[in-house]
């Protein structure tokens, strides 16, 4: 069994994923992590009480080991490592939602201190792409942008939603990295400088991410998922009623090979083989985990891995040593391999019986008072999907009907599947006086995505205490929450694109039928449904020159449709002419509330500095009269100050709300552009993206527009 | 001192019924002992130990479920013959497996326990207890509520036949014959009885018991009277005990009491020089512990605990150091026994593959059939569904023979499902239409991970809503069935019975007439009431007391034919039965004459017990709100001796005062809405409908203190 080789309580919090270490000196590792009131700590063991209090820098006062940093703002994220080129040690990078700080902690000077708008959710230090020097990449509401050592922005790009998670690998295989982003739009991004060139969704916010080895990566989501991917494809993955707080691949056996390291909110550690997920270790924490994290911490030559809690506890592991053979928990191989086959074995036994007892129950048995649960051996469950539209009564919902051939009776079903329910199931039980042969289920995907849909349904009779369950796989379709049916004389749809493609309509009618629900013999391209979720109409049409357009007002389903369509005919690049009036009319808006909210600002700043002078004046006025024993003067200026003092806090209220109100703005700017990029592929969207974000840079609206439209800057 | 076990798996039979193992004493001393084990397929299987590899002594054929196994012989001589009870038979085994004995008890039910001494049997059905002597009938007693356990004094020491029931309703009843001797009154329902050293201690009047709300305890019973010697309390919250026995493991001269629990625990508790016991050793099985024996199997010399578990597995825990002998840089050495026995479980595997490959399709090929049913046989669930006193909510352990696929809960009354931490399972709420037609108020499913054969939940109720809780088990065995158990949540369902109530506090009356027979008043009252004996009790009247698990506040229930009194110093108590009493009644279209006599004392008196809880509480809360503020200034200013000796002392225990929060999720809310309750009751006797003002009380309620609410109530 292993066990940990250092354990330390450092009597601080820690809060969930702000762990590093870095070697701030480059000789000693320092664990660092953000603590409570925006401050950061840095545990150094090694060359212990040598700093003075200076600048940010102050030492705690109940251990010696650490000294705290003070941010003054909450952190949200940090990393520490290599960004400058003649620097001695790492360099430590503290995010919030405002700013991002690089600090030298050796020298205690700050190298760079940057305004970020879009905030810092996830921070990741390293090269990326053909850009020389190291930069420091930040996520934020739907932006990533990356710092180099000077503080320049060298890199800057759009993303779907909130960044939550970054890692730089070398994704592609072609010795440079990539980075790749998961956010909460639950799709995991690969970027290759500023081209996305992979997309793989999840069902989940993504939590975490992190570089197994070679092109492998270990990725955790919000509802307790962790798994492994190598490149696109998953190879596994598992679900916890936990958390996960923070993955590391670490190679704990030594086997040569890493690990995924898992740290839970429950407190516990476990280390999972990268090729199956099997649990080879697993160690608890009295609380949630905080971070995992590596490093030579004794300063022996070997890399321990390290695994901190929320309230301040450290643990060490060395990895096995070769007498371990790789078995490092405690129990014995041999006798986990005879239970397990004995288990089997019991198992087929059982298997067998039911066989056997099923055998000689006589045609026509019925229940009897055995309880067993008898139905006739041909029983076959069918199913069916149909879309239906909103009545007065229920919403507009896709029908899954369920029904049995004979007499017998279905006493529930449950369905699982991904991303579509609150839960990870739906369960329909009726009441015992409504069973009946046939179960309809209401089901309204929130998003257009394709779910499996795995249903189990107990089928015996009505007085059965045991059922037989059914289980069948049923697959929704992408875009099911489209009617087919449309009525005439509603609003037409202003917002359009319009695209050429080299295929044949066939084809296109191909893509239909997968991704729709539609009845049977549509042979034609041009079709027409109305959408179940925000009403409104959406068109499809092709011309015999390959020319498609989709007519609808949701900018995001055109996004969507493009994506589908060229990905199933397989098309690299796409051009595409788009003109959404009613989406571009509401970014109009948005973008004058943008420069009010600045302007706004910046007169709120300058109030505030107003008022400081002003507390500053009337502090040493109090004070005077305090010493010349004036005493009535002095209560009044106490009086003024505590309004000036109650202003400030209102006056910081309004700050906040308006600083609230620009962010969201913000971020649908930062949508409008991945959206207007969506509506492209490969080359020409990225062109789009950047060409978008020099238009917002040089403050140049009508470009913009005319980008999002045309597909290019200027021709 | 420590003792150190290790654990061995010896075999696996059929799921097996408490109580079904033995050791076969040892001819010689120091030598291994054989096991005698029976399970629900009927099989009686005696086995011993050669070399790692268990060799059968014999096995019977299967038959009808085996639910006690017992050891018996003729007096003075070595106790090796074998009995076991199936249905209501009894049969005799010797040591080498011949039939001796069949002796048919003639009841209507089947037997649950038994015991076996010299020419005596005794055998206990759910309510009947019957003394057979060399197989000719000698006594017979009805008793009030279900037996679980039976046991005799030692005659050779007591010199008389003494019978001790265990019985559900919280007592050991002591026999005399066919007559009561008197009742043992203990604190949870006895599960399990054992003598005492095995012999029943020097005067061979000792018994130990065990509850199945996990408590533990020695009784003497002595001619006139019982004397409790020791009692252990279950404040771990750990399994009903289902299984003990003394055995010296600790070698210290002293035996030492095994216990095996529901939950798969193994404690074995060794006794001081005060014969006060101690834990000395503990071990976690993955199923609840149905049998422990302590002997010597594995080998020679080693002593060890063996158990047996539900699903049938003999596990010893052994004093046998496992060593791995593989120096560094061999390959793990496996003994040639065990690779002996890998190799024949494998053929063994691949031989039953085949032929369930042949059942299979031969199933799918029926399928095609017009005429041809599927019947697959029901699977054993062993399923537990118990109040937990401490913290008023009720636990649900489910167990199946293989692993459980999924879980699917279902209630038609509104209760909140509790995250339990040791069950891994993911568990999933589905939105629910707790309207008609389908009127579901839970929906919920549980995943369950690989090889999970157990499964633990929690559940709250809250009074006065009453209905069904419904639990489909799906086990990943092919062809794929679920199994729906049905679990009542009752009107009064908070309540636990008791031995006694206080009779000095102000109690409020309910009194029922009408034209009901016993046995109607009696099911209307198992209608409203856990703990309360189905079978209609003998005699023309009863009493049966009642303890509000959450409150503390009492209920006695006396009723005879045409009449019922209920008294209770909760007004809610009584509001609750009268409304379920009235239903029931015209249901059954039964004219009741319902009067209640109002006691105003009581609910201040009520008031007052719930104000230590709701002070300690709120106290709790504010304390624990200020941790996360206090830590940091902490760290800001570098120490706490700034702060006043309060707050450093939040500081100090702020650790156990999270611990403790945690532990009770919403008990702040639960006593709001107790109180709540209260109100509106106190109110609805006097025929007015203050629901409107629910909101002011709630309002005081957030700045708490017991005058202004008991001003509250009196002026509303």
């Amino acid at each position: 069994m292993l066990v940990p080789i250092f354990t330390l309580k450092l009597n601080h919090k820690i809060n969930p994923r702000m762990v590093t270490m870095g070697k701030f000196d480059g000789i000693h590792p320092c664990l660092t992590a953000a603590t409570q009131a925006g401050k950061v700590f840095i545990h150094n063991p090694h060359t212990r009480g040598q700093r003075q209090a200076t600048h940010r820098l102050s030492q705690s006062a109940q251990d010696s080991d650490i000294s705290l940093l003070n941010i003054n703002q909450a952190v949200s994220c940090l990393t520490s490592g290599t960004l400058g080129p003649n620097t001695t040690g790492d360099t430590l990078l503290v995010g919030s939602q405002t700013n991002l700080l690089a600090y030298d902690v050796h020298d205690n000077t700050d190298i760079f201190y940057r305004e970020v708008t879009d905030g810092a959710n996830a921070i990741v230090l390293g090269k990326l792409g053909d850009i020389s020097s190291p930069l420091a990449i930040i996520g934020g509401n739907c932006a990533l942008q990356g710092f180099d050592f000077e503080g320049n922005d060298q890199f800057w790009t759009v993303t779907g939603d909130n960044v939550r998670s970054l890692v730089l690998f070398d994704f592609t295989g072609d010795g440079k990295n990539e980075l790749l982003v998961g956010s909460e739009d639950f799709d995991i991004r690969v970027f290759k400088e500023d081209e996305l060139v992979s997309e793989m969704a999840e069902n989940e916010t993504v939590t975490s991410l992190c570089h197994m080895h070679d092109s492998r990566f270990g990725y955790a989501l919000a509802n307790g998922t962790v798994g492994v991917y190598d490149r696109t494809a998953r190879y596994w993955r598992i679900k916890s009623k936990n958390h996960a707080m923070s993955i590391h691949a670490f190679d704990l056996n030594a086997d040569g090979v890493v690990e995924l390291i898992t740290g839970w909110s429950n407190g516990k550690i476990d280390a999972r083989s990268d090729r199956t997920g099997e649990v080879i270790f697993k160690d608890n924490f009295s609380s949630s985990v905080a971070g995992v994290v590596e490093g030579d911490y004794r300063m022996d030559g070997k890399i321990q891995l390290i695994c901190t809690s929320v309230e301040g506890e450290v643990r060490g592991y060395l990895p096995a040593s070769k007498e371990m053979k790789g078995n490092l928990m405690d129990s014995s191989v041999e006798q986990d391999l005879v239970r397990e086959l004995s288990q089997r074995k019991q198992n087929l036994l059982l298997e067998l019986r039911n066989y056997e007892e099923n055998a000689k129950a006589a045609p026509g048995a019925s229940e009897g008072d055995s309880g067993m649960g008898v139905i006739p051996a041909n029983t076959q469950l069918q199913t069916a999907l149909a879309v239906r539209a909103a009545t007065e009564s229920q919403k507009a919902h896709i029908e899954l009907s369920i029904s049995t051939p004979n007499e017998t009776i279905i006493r529930s079903v449950l369905i699982f599947a991904e991303g579509i329910f609150e839960g990870e199931s739906h369960v329909v039980h009726p009441s015992p006086q409504n069973l009946s042969g046939c179960v309809r289920v209401p089901i309204i995907p929130p998003k257009d995505i394709p779910v499996d849909l795995h249903v189990k349904a107990f089928v015996g009779g009505k007085n059965s205490t045991q059922f037989h369950v059914f289980e069948i796989t049923r697959q929704l379709p992408r875009f099911s929450m489209y009617d087919y049916n449309v009525q005439h004389g509603g609003p037409q749809p202003t917002g359009r694109v319009t695209f050429s493609i080299n295929d044949r309509p066939q084809r296109v009618v191909m893509w239909l039928n997968q991704n729709f629900l539609l009845p049977e013999g549509i042979e034609s391209p041009d079709v027409a449904f109305t959408c179940l979720r925000g009403g409104g109409l959406l068109r499809v049409s092709m011309q015999t020159s390959g020319e498609i357009t989709l007519n609808t007002d949701d900018i995001d389903l055109a996004g969507d449709l493009v994506q589908s369509l060229t990905s199933f005919l397989a098309i690299e690049d796409l051009q595409a002419e788009a003109d959404f009036p009613s989406y571009f009319q509401e970014l109009r808006t948005t973008l004058t509330e943008v420069d009010e909210f600045h302007s706004v600002h910046q007169k709120l700043t300058a109030a505030m500095a107003d008022h400081s002078n002003h507390i500053r004046n009337m502090l040493v006025q109090a004070e005077d009269a305090r010493l010349m024993g004036d005493m009535r003067n002095m209560k009044k200026r106490f009086i003024e100050l505590y309004d000036l003092n109650r202003d400030l806090i209102n006056e910081y209220k309004i700050r906040s709300n308006n600083h609230n109100a620009l962010l969201s703005c913000l971020k649908s700017v930062n949508q409008a552009i991945q959206r207007a990029g969506r509506l492209r592929v490969g080359k020409p969207k990225n062109q789009v993206i950047s060409a978008c974000r020099d238009a917002i840079k040089n403050n140049n609206v009508n470009a913009l527009f005319k980008i999002m439209k045309a597909g290019t800057a200027s021709s | 001192m420590e003792i150190n076990l290790n654990h061995v798996d010896y075999m696996q039979v059929g799921v097996t019924s408490q109580k079904t193992m033995k050791l076969l004493p040892a001819i010689g001393r120091r030598a291994t002992q054989k096991v005698a084990v029976a399970d629900h397929d009927g099989v009686l299987t005696c086995f011993g130990m050669k070399k790692g590899e268990a060799v059968p002594v014999f096995k019977t054929l299967p038959g009808q479920k085996i639910s006690r196994l017992e050891l018996g012989g003729a007096q003075g001589t070595p106790q090796e013959k074998i009995f076991v009870s199936c249905g209501s038979e009894v049969r005799g085994f010797t040591k080498k497996g011949k039939q001796f004995l069949s002796f048919e008890a003639n009841l209507t039910e089947t037997i649950n326990a038994m015991h076996v001494s010299g020419a005596d049997l005794f055998v206990c059905a759910s309510y009947i207890y019957n003394h057979y002597c060399d197989c000719k009938d000698q006594d017979y007693y009805l008793s009030g509520d279900k037996i679980n356990d039976i046991v005799c004094l030692p005659v050779e020491t007591v010199g008389r036949t003494v019978p001790i029931l265990a019985c559900q309703d919280r007592v050991l009843r002591v026999l005399q014959g066919s007559e009561l001797l008197y009742d043992v009154e203990v604190p949870g329902p006895p599960s399990v009885l054992e003598l005492n050293n095995k012999d029943g201690g020097k005067e061979g009047d000792e018994v130990l018991y065990g509850t199945a709300d996990g408590k533990l305890g020695l009784v003497k019973i002595t001619e006139s009277s019982p004397v409790l010697k020791w009692g252990i309390n279950n404040d771990k919250r750990k399994g009903g005990i289902l299984c003990i026995d003394t055995f010296d493991i600790t070698g210290d001269g002293v035996r030492d009491i095994l216990v095996g629990r529901d939950d798969g625990s193994v404690e074995v508790y060794g006794l001081d020089s005060s014969n006060e016991p101690s834990l000395r050793f503990e071990h976690v099985l993955s199923e609840s512990v149905t049998s422990i024996q302590g002997g010597c199997v594995g080998k020679e010399n080693y002593d060890e605990v063996l158990t047996t578990t539900y699903t049938g597995w003999v596990t010893g825990l052994t004093s046998e150091p496992q060593q791995m002998d593989a120096g560094p840089g061999e390959e793990v050495k496996m003994s040639k026994e065990t690779q002996a026995k890998v190799a024949a479980l494998r053929a063994e595997l691949e031989q039953l593959q085949v032929k369930v490959l042949q059942g299979r399709e031969k199933y799918q090929q029926s399928s095609q059939s017009s005429t041809a049913v599927s019947a697959v046989p029901v699977f054993s669930v062993n399923d537990k569904f118990t109040l937990c006193q401490d913290d008023a909510s009720y636990s649900l352990t489910l167990e199946v023979q293989s692993a459980i696929d999924n879980l699917l809960l279902q209630s038609d009354v509104p209760i909140d499902l509790l995250d339990v931490d040791k069950n891994s399972a993911v568990v999933s709420f589905s939105e629910c239409d707790s309207e008609q037609p389908n009127g579901n108020f839970l929906l919920a499913t549980y995943r369950c991970q690989a090889n999970t054969t157990r499964l633990e939940l929690k559940v709250r109720s809250i009074e006065g809503q009453y209905g069904t809780l419904q639990a489909y088990i799906t086990p990943r065995l092919q062809p794929k069935t679920c199994q729906v158990r049905q679990y009542q949540i009752k009107p009064l369902s908070l309540h636990q019975r008791t031995h006694s109530i206080s009779q000095d506090r102000p109690m409020n009356t309910l009194s029922l007439v009408g034209q009901f027979s016993f046995a109607e008043i009696h099911s209307w009252v198992v209608f409203c009431l856990p703990e309360v004996p189905e079978k209609t009790p003998a005699g023309d009247n009863v009493t049966f007391f009642f303890q509000n698990t959450f409150l503390g506040t009492q209920l006695e229930a006396t009723y005879c034919k045409g009449e019922a009194h209920f008294k209770s110093d909760n007004i809610s108590t009584i509001s609750i039965l009268k409304d379920v009493l009235s239903k029931e009644a015209t249901k059954r279209k039964i004219n009741l004459n319902i009067s209640y006599d109002i006691n105003e004392d009581s609910v201040s008196h009520t008031l007052k017990m719930i104000h230590p809880k709701l002070e300690y509480q709120l106290l709790l809360a504010k304390k624990v709100q200020l941790i996360d503020a206090l830590k940091e200034l902490q760290v800001h200013e570098g120490n706490a001796d700034f702060l006043i000796p309060e707050y450093r002392s939040i500081l100090d225990e702020s650790a156990h005062l999270q611990e403790e929060y945690k532990k009770q999720p919403a008990h702040l809310e639960r006593l709001y809405g107790m109180i709540t309750d209260l109100f509106i009751d106190k109110f609805k006797f006097k025929g007015q409908n203050v629901k409107t003002k629910v909101s002011l009380l709630l309002e005081i309620l957030d700045n708490y203190d017991l005058n202004s609410l008991m001003d509250f109530f009196n002026d509303a």
